[in-house]
């Protein structure tokens, strides 16, 4: 690792010709090899600010600075070799004839060699798990292909930083959980524009929340995220993980509840903030449950080829890990907004012993 | 409307191309490569819209938009046009290879004439309606000259198809009716929507900063 | 709608095996031959080569079928027109209308001229990926703006078909019946600049994904040709067949059926 940041965004204003001021004053610094969320409502300027990222737009005032390099007009090829953008909508990235077409796209305009591109359109292709899909026109295949394809056309130039605009919409619950595990295997800088707070959640270990043109908050994930009164300030809601997890804690302060449910709740709520998080796998406390979830980590992993995820560590030297989760903060915040009077509907969808898919039979509110 | 293979005599097919080669050679200079996705995505509109028909009693006939395609993008859109007509004559002998001269001309012609008519707009003080009524006249515009060139290359290629090219221009007046009402209806709507797509920007657009 | 017109490309026969470039230019000296025909018997005769140059292809015949109705469509008011309204004597007066056989032999020789050429069309861009022949186009001087804007022109026909269909969809949910009166035409205008709006914003997207992608204003590809003996021994047998046909009708055996210089 190098000890130049990744990124450095410093002071950037910017103004469309149609004279909208969408980013007013942006400023921070993003390490090699963090993964950070950006999020934000619609129209905070999440779009504008990533296409400055690799000089689509270029900044009223201020400096874009990557990887020690600040953008300018002169060096646009440079940076844009080193920061891919995948887009929200695969086929504004999907522009040519066929699969092999887009991925080798980006190669050839670097002007490499007839073999060297190959090799990265297979690597690319392989990555993605979309290998054999050569000679297939582009729009003959599924929407969450075509998603995958568009991170393939992507990685073919080998970008150091990836930025994302909205990675998991319209995706279907196993290409999402594909993309999730991805991203949490990949080793490149990445930065996530997102409204899915969940998909943050699981991946990233710092979060930036833009609004109307400017930071708001920018620290770890884990406590920007948990922070119901600061997300919804700023048209955004907690985590659905966390909300559940919120629900769950309203019901431990039920006075007549029985030693066993309460019992359950505790290990399903403990086993719950294990699965969440990017350093789920680090955790030294073993739970009954903790072990079924890893079984069904195990079988996503292995449908989408992904290997090392075990393995996966935050970045070294990084220090913006989670802390486990406050069962005493979370008490008096769940007082406040009243949701232990829930509890007849809810132990009853608990009781079922669902607790093994973590998110299942709580979104009937 | 366009016109078939196997009409036209040699003469005019070539003076479609000749025409052809000229209106693009003039009207893509300067093209910025910003440009070319730009023209590209907009002449898909073009062809897709081409395939939306409108009954009319117990016939259709589909859409042309020629006009609309010359008030979005002015002269580059001789080149959407002509991008339109190759892929119509490559992809499902709409029209014909052999004419794909004749017809970009005519189109591609109407359309310019199109943009000329609709930049007169500012000479008149029409308050509101003012999108709306050359909307209307460049709709309008972009037919009536489709007609005439084709009733036109029909004329020189014999005067067998004197008669031929008097139907031709009678067939494009209910055509020109309801491009007429359709351009002055989609205008008045951009004007209200998205008022940059008719006041030529799209040819600088928004990332002319990069 | 069938647009992709390259979906039989991977059937194997020797027209599919033919080199592109080499396939464009015999082809494409055949059809424009074709195009300038006068006499009914060779116009027969060029339509029967193009159909064997189909049947070649294994291009099922409900693929053709297409680009014919358009044929069918565009040409049967001449039928109606020229026999009609041929200047000089009539043979005889149908319901009171003059009805000239020059005219009809007319419609009938633009009729088959038409037919041919739109089948040997077929069996150019059917037989190869869409892609190739374009860039075959390129290697064959086409300029090369021209071919990059068809190819991307020809990859989003099939976004905006699809938003088409959408827009359409929710349109009709809505109650909205396609009829000639000022509504439909107003809502059709609403529509097409909906329509226009989205592609505007999808072109920005677009050249931005572009320029991510390092592109600067050139279409690079990969695709080479290799054109063997084979190739222009086809090429040969289309161009002497053209060259044949063409000199059968300029020698005047049969009668032309229209007066008109070439």
């Amino acid at each position: 690792m190098s000890d130049r940041n990744a990124i450095v965004v410093d002071d950037v204003y910017f103004t469309y010709p149609d004279g909208r001021e969408v980013l007013k004053g942006i400023s921070c610094a993003i390490a090699h090899g963090e993964r950070v969320a950006l999020v934000g409502p619609n129209g905070a300027g999440k779009s504008t600010f990533m296409s400055h990222l690799n000089g689509v737009l270029m900044p009223s005032q201020g400096r874009v600075i990557i990887d020690g390099v600040e953008i300018t007009k002169d060096n646009l090829t440079q940076i844009r070799r080193k920061v891919g953008i995948v887009f929200q909508d695969p086929d504004d990235q999907l522009f040519c004839p066929t699969v092999f077409d887009d991925v080798a796209f980006g190669p050839l305009n670097l002007g490499l060699s007839r073999d060297e591109i190959h090799l990265r359109v297979r690597d690319a292709l392989e990555m993605v798990g979309l290998l054999g899909f050569e000679g297939r026109p582009s729009f003959h295949l599924s929407f969450g292909e075509r998603k995958r394809l568009a991170l393939a056309t992507v990685l073919s130039y080998q970008p150091e930083i990836l930025v994302f605009d909205e990675p998991s919409t319209n995706m279907d619950p196993l290409s999402r959980r594909r993309m999730i595990e991805w991203l949490k295997s990949s080793d490149k800088t990445i930065i996530l524009c997102t409204h899915d707070l969940d998909i943050a959640l699981e991946v990233c270990y710092r979060c930036i929340v833009l609004t109307d043109g400017q930071i708001v908050a920018d620290g770890p994930a884990s406590d920007i995220l948990y922070d119901r009164k600061l997300l919804e300030a700023n048209r955004l809601e907690l985590p659905l993980a966390l909300q559940t997890h919120e629900l769950l804690h309203g019901m431990l302060n039920i006075a007549n509840m029985d030693e066993e449910h309460r019992t359950i709740i505790q290990d399903f709520l403990h086993a719950h903030l294990h699965i969440h998080g990017p350093d789920q796998h680090q955790h030294v406390h073993l739970h009954a449950h903790e072990h079924e979830h890893d079984h069904l980590h195990e079988e996503i992993l292995q449908d989408t080829h992904v290997h090392d995820l075990k393995h996966d560590k935050p970045p070294s030297g990084h220090t913006d890990v989670p802390v486990p989760h406050s069962h005493e903060k979370d008490k008096e915040k769940d007082k406040e907004s009243g949701l232990g009077g829930r509890l007849k509907i809810r132990h009853k969808l608990f009781g079922g012993g669902g607790g093994h898919s973590h998110d299942g039979g709580f979104h009937t509110h | 409307m366009h016109i078939a293979d196997g009409i036209l005599s040699a003469p005019v097919l070539a003076a479609g191309f000749g025409g052809t080669a000229i209106l693009a050679a003039v009207t893509l200079r300067k093209m910025g490569h910003e440009e070319i996705p730009k023209v590209s995505v907009m002449s898909a509109v073009f062809f897709v819209v081409n395939l939306i028909h409108i009954p009319i009693g117990p016939t259709s006939i589909h859409f042309i938009m020629n006009g609309l395609v010359g008030v979005i993008l002015g002269k580059r859109a001789f080149s959407a046009i002509m991008l339109g007509v190759i892929l119509q004559a490559f992809l499902f002998g709409f029209g014909g290879v052999t004419v794909i001269g004749v017809n970009c001309v005519m189109l591609g012609g109407g359309a310019l004439i199109a943009y000329f008519i609709w930049q007169l707009r500012h000479r008149f003080p029409l308050g509101d309606r003012v999108e709306m009524i050359f909307g209307a006249l460049a709709g309008a515009a972009g037919i009536f000259v489709s007609g005439v060139i084709l009733a036109l290359a029909l004329f020189l290629t014999g005067e067998e198809f004197l008669a031929t090219a008097e139907y031709a221009l009678a067939a494009h007046v209910p055509a020109l009716i309801i491009e007429a009402i359709v351009v002055g209806a989609c205008a008045s709507f951009l004007k209200k929507t998205k008022p940059d797509l008719l006041s030529g920007q799209v040819q600088k657009g928004i990332l002319k900063t990069s | 709608m069938s647009l992709e017109i390259d979906r039989f490309s991977h059937v194997e026969s020797s027209i599919q095996r033919w080199d592109p470039r080499i396939k464009i230019l015999s082809l494409g000296f055949f059809i424009f031959v074709a195009a300038l025909l006068k006499t009914i018997p060779v116009a027969v005769v060029s339509l029967l080569i193009a159909i064997i140059i189909i049947k070649i292809t294994n291009i099922p015949f409900h693929f053709v079928a297409n680009s014919i109705k358009w044929v069918i469509i565009f040409l049967a008011p001449f039928f109606l027109i020229l026999p009609f309204s041929y200047p000089g004597e009539a043979a005889f007066h149908f319901i009171g209308l003059p009805f000239a056989w020059e005219g009809f032999r007319l419609a009938i020789v633009i009729f088959t001229k038409a037919l041919a050429i739109v089948l040997a069309t077929d069996a150019i861009f059917g037989s190869s990926r869409f892609d190739i022949s374009m860039i075959a186009m390129q290697r064959l001087k086409c300029p090369r703006v021209i071919v990059q804007m068809v190819l991307f022109t020809y990859r989003y026909i099939f976004v905006f078909i699809d938003e088409v269909k959408r827009m359409e969809k929710a349109m009709r949910s809505k109650g909205f019946v396609m009829k000639a009166n000022m509504n439909t035409l107003r809502t059709m205008g609403n529509f097409v600049g909906t329509l226009l709006i989205r592609s505007f914003e999808r072109t920005e997207r677009v050249y931005s994904a572009m320029l991510s992608k390092g592109y600067q204003g050139d279409l690079h590809t990969l695709v080479t040709f290799e054109a063997q003996g084979k190739d222009f021994v086809k090429a040969g047998l289309i161009i002497l067949l053209t060259i044949a046909v063409l000199v059968t009708d300029m020698i005047r055996i049969f009668h032309p059926a229209t007066q008109g210089w070439y």
